[in-house]
């Protein structure tokens, strides 16, 4: 039983990251319609970017925490203006071919700098070791990192539920057309979304440096599983996204440690699609996701 | 008040707006009428900035509104009322009603608009999809009223609603009228708009072919009828 | 005239593609009058740090040494290296190798990693009846059901890794393992090596798990580690890139070195050890199939790939640079790029290059015989210099590293 609590939990530490970054996906595609395939490059970059600042001037998790996701916030609003911006009037394809471009582009100029084996990055010192969580005891970091992703999920469902700046970005995102109507300068609130969606995806590489492979690829498979997740809780929706998020977190764990022996790989691998499959057939807007109001 | 003139509007290659002129003078109601497809929503639509394949000159109290974006022209006073209502699922009653700004000095508070319409009080706090098409309705206009716009917009507010309700929205519109307010409807239920409004405008094609007074459209009454197909 | 100018390339284009012939003629020996080496490997994902690129600079490096090994009397002086990336897709690889064979004129192709990929590569050079030196593969199926008279397997294999590592690593105490392997070809015939080498050796595999590939998240495998009864004394993970990069990031975080549960890789490569950084795998043990810092031959070959490529190589890259100059050595003898006569000149071959140390390419399989080592990652203060991360605890000699010629195997 302890066990299970343990794993249940570490599941939701491997949800942490999908929920950040789906959370990112879901208040960019929101109010811009854009499917931001570029998400998993970004994470990458948030990654490197603690590497970066670590490697080449010394400077700590702590401030990387807090750098990183400003800096690519910056880098989201010149990708928002300079490139996106023009193509929101055409059909969403084109953004996510643009997107998908960045990508490729974004992922190369990291291969080519640093090469493509990955870049070491350590624990921070002062989370380096347990905390003991009554039943069981867990890596200080891990814990660190959930909490982190909770509080920021929590905080932007606040800002989005309870400030007057949510309530136009919610009635922007719902009906954009209509809220014009109403005298709100809808275009205004798109490019500070876009960059901190963005910025949202990077603070999810930075917390991913310490405990996973600082790799030039290593937000191309997770993306994947984040459209998944993204699309069974419904495209746009903010709440779908992130439960999703942690509930696929949990099942991947759970298929990992507890299915049949010789299916266990395959399932956790493929949950999310599968599940995908089932929602988009029985729920084509997600299971928190509405049709949409043309 | 308003004034339009020489106003030509597009849906890709088709023309649906051929030079369009009216004026609506301050606290006066007018509607706009017409077969489905005659161009009423678009003339609306182009008036609000929505439409924009378009041309021709529209101002409001000699503001050219031509170059203005929608929410700017929101701002300088057209308030705006959906023909689908517009409820936002996403927001509360209460959220509905407070999302656009206040625009003029005959905004009505949240009191006044509670104390006229019990029934959105009592749901308040609900999302607005989860009220009856009628109370949407309500919500629709109290919300230009919370505004306090000075031209109102507003695009078959008595479609699909039953009598009383519609004898309703005809109430409202009245007490827009008698505090000074001015109205452009879309409005196909011609015995309703002649409750409240002074003069109308017959669309076809795309053009104004008739302007009628009061008299005038309850003497033709039947052969309108006939020529809107209802 | 822009209908032209697509005229005029498509022209070119067909020049190009035939380019050579023409000239070739006269009475050269060789196919195309050109010795082509393809070289196939991943060089975008998860193995291309271990080989890649690099391995591309290490086949011209081995060309460069030929010609001026034999000047005027080289066979010729005209050789090739093509490359492509197969992105460890089988699919990918089929393709990308036929097209070497039949568009490029390539006489032999060299590396592919990833044992699904490479398995598909042998099948196309028996049928093209070409040259195939497999080096970053590990899959024992390349000497053993799919082997074939035009395939050779160079570097390593899983029987290799399995028995320096999970023999030594048992027979010094780790009686009870816990085996994680990546959900494909390679990871099952890993496990399956390991687990035979385990059990000879006296040891006990109490647990075993695949966990699916890619994948950033192994935690799930480490908390349940310490849980299984008996406690496993080791964790054999069998991931390799960065996966293994992932899982050992993760082990460490959940401190099972603390526990008792101590950690052996099935494969790992110098790259993976920059990585991680020593710190993270110090004392880490496992078999290596060469080591550039051995003794002063390695190194001096090391030095000049690292004035090219800025890096220490791995064991493939030097690997790949012995393969093709074996090949070209072959060629020469020869005197001909024809298939069957090289493979003639290679079959049963006692070799002594700085990668073949007692080398001997064995005629009944096809495996490339040379001595492995048992390395281990040294604490970071032994670390002295960038890139010598590992120090060699014994040579496995040559004829113990590999397993006898299966009778899988109908060549």
């Amino acid at each position: 039983m302890t066990n299970f609590l343990e794993q249940t939990f570490n599941g939701l530490v491997s949800g942490s990251f999908l929920a950040l970054l789906a959370l990112g996906l879901a208040v960019i595609f929101g109010l811009l319609r854009v499917v931001n395939f570029a998400h998993g490059a970004i994470y990458m970059l948030g990654a490197f970017g603690a590497y970066v600042l670590a490697d080449e001037l010394g400077l700590s998790f702590w401030a990387a925490l807090i750098a990183v996701p400003l800096g690519l916030a910056v880098v989201g609003v010149v990708l928002e203006r300079a490139f996106i911006h023009r193509l929101t009037r055409l059909d969403p394809l084109y953004n996510f071919l643009l997107t998908f471009g960045l990508t490729l582009i974004l992922q190369d100029l990291v291969k080519a700098r640093y090469g493509v084996q990955s870049s070491p990055y350590a624990v921070p010192s002062a989370l380096s070791g347990s905390v003991d969580l009554g039943l069981f005891e867990f890596p200080a970091y891990r814990v660190f990192v959930l909490a982190m992703s909770v509080a920021i999920c929590v905080g932007v469902w606040a800002l989005l539920t309870r400030t007057r700046i949510g309530m136009v970005v919610r009635a922007a995102t719902e009906r954009p057309e209509l809220t014009r109507a109403f005298g709100i300068d809808v275009g205004r609130w798109i490019t500070p979304v876009f960059g901190f969606g963005v910025a949202l995806a990077g603070l999810a590489g930075v917390l991913a440096a310490p405990m996973r492979a600082v790799h030039p690829l290593m937000g191309a498979d997770l993306i994947i599983v984040v459209f998944a997740v993204v699309v069974i809780g419904g495209l746009g929706s903010i709440f779908g996204s992130v439960a999703v998020g942690f509930v696929i977190g949990v099942l991947q764990v759970w298929a990992e440690a507890y299915a049949p022996e010789s299916w266990r790989a395959l399932i956790a691998q493929t949950l999310p699609f599968l599940l995908m499959a089932v929602v988009l057939l029985w729920r084509p807007a997600g299971l928190f996701g509405r049709e949409e109001t043309a | 008040m308003l004034r339009i003139d020489g106003l030509n509007a597009w849906y890709g290659e088709a023309q649906v707006l051929r030079d369009v002129a009216l004026e609506v003078a301050s606290g006066e109601v007018v509607t706009l009428c017409g077969r489905n497809g005659a161009g009423k929503t678009t003339l609306l639509r182009s008036v609000m900035g929505l439409h924009t394949q378009q041309r021709g000159a529209i101002s409001l109290r000699g503001t050219d509104l031509t170059k203005k974006p929608a929410h700017s022209r929101a701002r300088l006073g057209l308030g705006w009322v959906q023909d689908d209502r517009g409820s936002y699922a996403t927001l509360t009653v209460t959220e509905n009603l407070t999302l656009p700004p206040r625009v003029g000095p005959r905004s009505w508070s949240l009191d006044r608009i509670y104390e006229m319409f019990p029934n959105l009080y009592e749901r308040r706090s609900s999302p607005a999809t989860k009220l009856s098409g009628g109370e949407q309705q309500m919500l629709a206009l109290a919300r230009v009223l919370r505004m306090g716009a000075e031209l109102l917009l507003c695009d078959e507010p008595t479609e699909g609603l039953s009598p009383l309700l519609v004898q309703r929205v005809g109430e409202i519109l009245r007490l827009v009228k008698a505090d000074g307010g001015t109205v452009l409807l879309v409005e196909q239920n011609l015995h309703f708009a002649t409750t409240v409004a002074d003069r109308h405008h017959l669309l076809a094609e795309g053009r104004v072919v008739e302007s009628l007074d009061n008299t005038e459209v309850r003497n033709r009454e039947r052969e309108l009828l006939a020529y809107l197909g209802i | 005239m822009k209908r032209f100018a697509t005229a005029l390339g498509a022209v070119a284009l067909l020049v190009t593609a035939c380019g050579g012939g023409p000239q070739s003629g006269g009475d050269s020996k060789l196919t195309g009058g050109k010795i082509v080496l393809g070289v196939l490997n991943d060089q975008s994902a998860g193995y291309s740090a271990l080989s890649g690129k690099n391995s591309v600079e290490a086949v011209k490096m081995a060309i460069e040494d030929f010609k001026a090994k034999y000047g005027d009397k080289a066979v010729t002086s005209d050789i090739e290296v093509v490359d492509a990336d197969h992105q460890n897709k089988p699919d990918v690889a089929n393709t990308k190798a036929a097209e070497f064979y039949d568009r490029d004129g390539v006489d032999a192709i060299l590396d592919v990693p990833t044992s699904s990929a490479a398995l598909k590569v042998a099948d196309v050079a028996k049928a093209k009846k070409k040259l195939y030196f497999n080096i970053t593969a590990a899959t024992t199926d390349l000497t053993g059901k799919s082997c074939n008279k035009y395939t050779f397997h160079y570097a390593y294999d899983t029987y290799m890794l399995a028995n320096g590592t999970g023999k030594n690593a048992t027979e010094n105490g780790a009686k009870n393992w816990y085996i994680v392997y990546p959900n494909y070809a390679f990871g099952q015939d890993m496990e399956r090596s390991f687990k035979a080498a385990v059990e000879k050796a006296g040891g006990h595999v109490v647990g075993e798990d695949a966990a699916p590939f890619p994948s950033d998240n192994f935690s799930t495998y480490l908390l349940k580690a310490p849980t299984l009864n008996p406690k496993p004394d080791v964790i054999g993970t069998m991931q390799a890139g960065s996966d293994l990069v992932n899982l050992v990031k993760q082990y460490n975080e959940f401190k099972l070195r603390d526990k008792g549960v101590g950690l052996s890789v099935g494969l790992m490569f110098l790259t993976d050890i920059h990585s991680l950084t020593p710190a993270a795998l110090a004392g880490t043990t496992y078999t290596d199939a060469w080591y550039w810092n051995f003794d002063a031959k390695n190194r001096e070959w090391a030095d000049k790939f690292k004035a090219r490529t800025g890096s220490r190589p791995t064991f493939a890259h030097a690997a790949n640079y012995s393969a093709a100059t074996q090949y070209l050595e072959a060629v020469q003898a020869a005197g001909t790029d024809d298939a069957d006569k090289v493979v003639a000149q290679l079959e049963g071959k006692k070799v002594d290059d700085f990668f073949l140390r007692n080398g001997e390419i064995r005629k009944a399989d096809h495996r490339v015989l040379h001595d492995a080592y048992l390395a281990q990652v040294k604490q970071p203060d032994e670390v002295k210099e960038d890139w010598d991360y590992v120090k060699i605890l014994k040579t496995i000699p040559a004829a113990e590293a590999f397993r006898a010629p299966s009778p899988d195997c109908q060549l």
